[in-house]
């Protein structure tokens, strides 16, 4: 008897001990256990130059630093490197005042002259994200704590482009006795590459410790970082393909956070210690027709678009690929972007559909290619959305040859002779209306007018767009967004880019993490994520 | 014999190069388009962007040139810088292939050593109950598809029991042995880590039981037709005449010749193997050469899949040399010339 009371006498000095160990060490205990992400990663490169991927977007925006930066509301333009800005009237010039506490991960200062060389840098070096530093004409340092950005033309948006994490600002010192070059000939000269797949130069809250690719990367936190450190001491990004897998890890213990599982997936998991957080995302799934397209079988006129617009089931293909978690969109800009609001996304009818085909003339039907890439991407599956497409499409008579391919062969096809109905997807790089417009809109030099087939097709073309566009970016407010709001109308009443659906990101993490949200810049903000 | 093989060896180079250059001509051949993996869909329309990349990558050049650059460029051990993971390819198989070997490796002894096992039993009992469940074992291992039997088995030992870890190589809050050979378990036990050792077997044993059960299945009714067959002799007959035990009629007197016809399947097995784990890896998360051939072909990257071709070929030709020299020790009737 007296023994078994000393053992509950000791049990319980134990449980009080335990209770009495402040929870603050208990949380820092948490916070220094590596943060496992499975994720299937899509990294081209690490170089913030050249890189562009969605993956890179995460890894840059927290190795690196940009003048600007979005928050957490996915609106606000907030201070990062840059500690106030000024633009001039006609949004031609920005001067931008650098923050003198901002250090570089070596803790050596971010000046003037890092950020003048690492945007010239990316526009030099002709990457994949250099189209955004195309509307700079020049970069002046004047002090040591000035930078001044000078505009071809207008461009309200600028400032918005600046959150991209491609726009990183990198030790100039450092990288280019490692091969960097941002002079005019960098796309030759420029060898730095091999040196930032190992390393990052940049004066973001974690530091690249290594990287394998298509195994892991690895971020330890600055121990230099200027601004308030993350909680997380170390972070992995572990290579695992397909929602599944990843789940295995999360649920095996490998892994914390899996990060592509599919809402149908997510939908299947009963483990208690397992969070399934759906949010909003701005990424787009859409269908886009060419009626300029070598081969057609019949025209695709603008009644045909319409029919076709009219005739897809969107809530249906939303509950059979996404199991519901997702949203239709009015046009292809995301809903809270300049220039949207108030506008219906395109009716489901199936009567209004074949009323357009007879008075097209094209009652008895067709039949079109449907070339498409065959993927799984932000969790909708292809094949799945282009079957039941097939399927809405064949009550009007329009019969669709379904064509799964790999993404390589389905952009030679796309950019070469079109493809009458593909579809594909869009995530935005900053938030900002203007890079919809410069890719879907019907006018010269954008991706969509040389893919729907312009050049055979001249009526697509809408000589007003340039015009809007070039109002859109030198006003700003809600002017700007009147002119965004009637180019999207413009879009929208082309039919040739038809928006399926905006999925949910569905975040899947083990319980006792917090701070994972979808920013619009950079994907997922890593420097936010703690343990509770 | 030696005059033989050192006759093989020479001939390899340029048996390899008969290969890159078919690999090279194959891949330029597919009507995709390798600037895909390089320049953004942002960019395409930018003559500049893609005049850039171009130059490069050297997509300037006409294919003969491409080709000729290539060549030259093997000759010397470059195989380029893969477009995907903008390394030197060789510095990606290097890094990639110990953990394809290891797996394989691995496989191979689980598949053997139970494939011939099995063979044994099932042929010792004859249409018994024991022989039936070996065929059936043996059968489910060489028809069931590694991603179903992979997936499954790491749902119900990974997620439902816990008694192995979920896909991966090794454990990515740990830190894997020093670089020796790259394979993780060897490494460990040359660095004197036998707790490294035992995160890297426990890695290890799903991946190589699910590969190896494929070459489990086809050795086990191999050695099982083989054994019958030298069982019904003359000679094993003798033997248990003169009183042989049954332990030594089976593996004195019936394994080695029967091991013979078997020898050459184990041989091909292990090339197949390497350049057939692409399914296992994937389903693993195993970072080797096959996931890497698998991720270099869907994004049309030139040299990284000649540098894999390569390196299946070489495989395919070192297997069969090695076979074809155990095959002669095995049987003194073989003659290599």
């Amino acid at each position: 008897m007296a023994r078994t009371l000393r053992t509950h006498a000791l049990t319980l000095s134990l449980a009080c001990a335990t209770m009495l160990v402040p929870a603050s060490l208990v949380t820092a205990q948490a916070q220094d256990k590596p943060l496992v992400i499975a994720r299937d990663m899509d990294i081209n490169s690490l170089d913030p130059s050249r890189g562009f991927c969605d993956t890179c977007q995460i890894v840059f925006s927290s190795t690196y630093a940009r003048l600007v930066n979005l928050d957490k509301d996915n609106k606000t333009i907030v201070p990062m490197l840059a500690e106030s800005w000024e633009i001039n009237a006609d949004q031609t010039k920005f001067t931008f005042k650098l923050n003198p506490k901002a250090k570089f991960s070596d803790g050596s200062p971010v000046e003037p002259k890092d950020v003048k060389w690492s945007l010239e840098r990316l526009k030099n070096v002709k990457g994949s994200a250099s189209y955004l530093v195309d509307p700079v004409k020049s970069i002046e340092t004047p002090d040591a704590q000035t930078v001044v950005i000078d505009l071809t033309e207008s461009n309200s948006e600028f400032l918005s482009v600046l959150t991209a994490p491609f726009l990183a600002i990198i030790n100039s010192d450092v990288v280019a006795e490692n091969g960097g070059d941002a002079g005019t000939d960098a796309a030759t000269k420029d060898t730095a590459e091999q040196w930032l797949l190992a390393n990052s130069a940049g004066a973001g809250p974690f530091v690249l410790s290594s990287y394998s690719p298509n195994q892991e990367v690895r971020l330890k936190r600055n121990d230099n970082y200027w601004g308030e450190a993350p909680a997380v001491s170390e972070i992995i990004m572990q290579q695992s393909k397909g929602g599944v897998s990843q789940l295995q890890l999360l649920e095996g213990g490998t892994a914390d956070i899996a990060m592509q599982v599919d809402p149908t997936t997510a939908k299947s998991i009963t483990n208690a210690d397992i969070v399934v957080d759906t949010q909003p995302s701005l990424n787009m799934v859409y269908v886009a027709l060419a009626p300029g397209a070598k081969g057609l079988p019949n025209p695709m006129g603008s009644k045909v678009r319409e029919a076709i617009a009219h005739a897809i089931d969107y809530d249906g293909i939303i509950d059979l690929t996404v199991d519901g978690k997702g949203r239709r969109l009015a046009t292809p800009i995301p809903e809270g972007f300049p220039g949207t609001g108030g506008a219906e996304p395109i009716s489901y009818d199936v009567e209004k559909a074949k009323a357009l085909m007879a008075e097209a003339g094209a009652a008895d039907g067709f039949t079109i290619d449907a070339m498409y890439p065959n993927v799984n991407q932000y969790g909708v599956d292809y094949t799945l959305m282009m079957q039941k497409i097939q399927q809405d499409l064949a009550e009007i008579k329009i019969e669709l040859n379904l064509e799964p391919v790999e993404f390589s062969v389905w952009r030679e096809r796309v950019n070469g002779d079109g493809i009458p109905l593909t579809a594909v997807y869009f995530a935005p790089d900053f938030f900002g209306t203007s890079q919809y417009i410069q890719y879907f809109a019907m006018m010269d030099g954008t991706v969509w007018y040389k893919r729907a087939g312009a050049a055979n097709d001249p009526e697509l073309a809408r000589p007003e767009v340039a015009g809007l566009l070039k109002k859109a970016l030198s006003t700003g407010g809600a002017e700007s967004d009147g002119y965004f709001r009637e180019l999207a109308k413009g879009i929208a009443e082309d039919h040739i880019i038809l928006p399926i659906l905006s999925p949910d990101n569905v975040f899947v993490y083990r319980k006792g993490l917090e701070g994972l949200r979808f920013s619009a810049c950079c994907n997922m903000v890593l420097s936010d994520i703690s343990w509770k | 014999m030696l005059t033989y093989i050192i006759r093989r060896l020479l001939a390899m180079p340029f048996l390899l190069l008969g290969v890159a250059s078919l690999a090279f001509c194959l891949s330029h051949l597919t009507q995709a388009d390798p600037l895909a993996a390089l320049v953004s869909e942002r960019q395409m329309n930018n003559p500049e962007v893609i005049a850039a990349a171009k130059e490069r990558w050297g997509l300037d050049k006409s294919l003969p040139e491409q080709f000729v650059i290539y060549v030259t460029n093997l000759v010397s051990g470059d195989l380029g810088v893969s477009f995907r993971t903008r390394r030197p390819v060789l510095t990606d198989i290097s890094e990639r292939l110990p953990a394809t070997l290891e797996l394989v490796i691995a496989a191979m002894i689980v598949g053997t050593s139970s494939g011939i096992l099995l063979g044994i039993v099932a042929a010792r009992f004859r249409d018994k109950p024991i022989d039936y469940l070996a065929r059936f074992f043996a059968l489910f291992g060489s028809t069931i598809p590694v991603f179903w039997s992979g997936l499954l088995l790491l749902y119900i030992l990974s997620v439902q029991f816990s008694l192995i870890p979920g896909p991966g190589r090794f454990d990515p809050r740990g830190q894997p042995p020093p670089f020796v050979t790259g394979m993780y378990t060897v490494d460990a036990l040359i660095a004197g880590d036998f707790r490294g050792f035992l995160t890297a077997l426990h890695y290890l044993v799903l991946p190589a039981f699910v590969l190896g059960w494929s070459v489990t299945g086809i050795l086990a009714r191999l050695v099982r037709a083989s054994m019958l067959d030298v069982l019904g002799q003359d000679y094993i007959l003798a033997a248990r005449a003169k009183g042989a035990g049954e332990r030594r009629t089976l593996f004195r007197h019936a394994l080695p010749n029967a091991m013979i016809p078997t020898l050459t399947i184990i041989g091909y097995s292990f090339a197949y193997l390497i350049t057939g784990a692409v399914l296992t890896e994937s389903v693993f998360a195993w970072p080797g050469i096959g996931s890497y051939a698998v991720d270099s072909a869907r994004t049309l990257d030139y040299p990284a899949i000649i540098g894999v071709s390569l390196v299946g070929a070489s495989a395919f030709l070192l297997s069969n040399l090695v076979t074809d020299v155990t095959y002669a020790f095995a049987n003194p009737r073989i003659k290599l010339s």
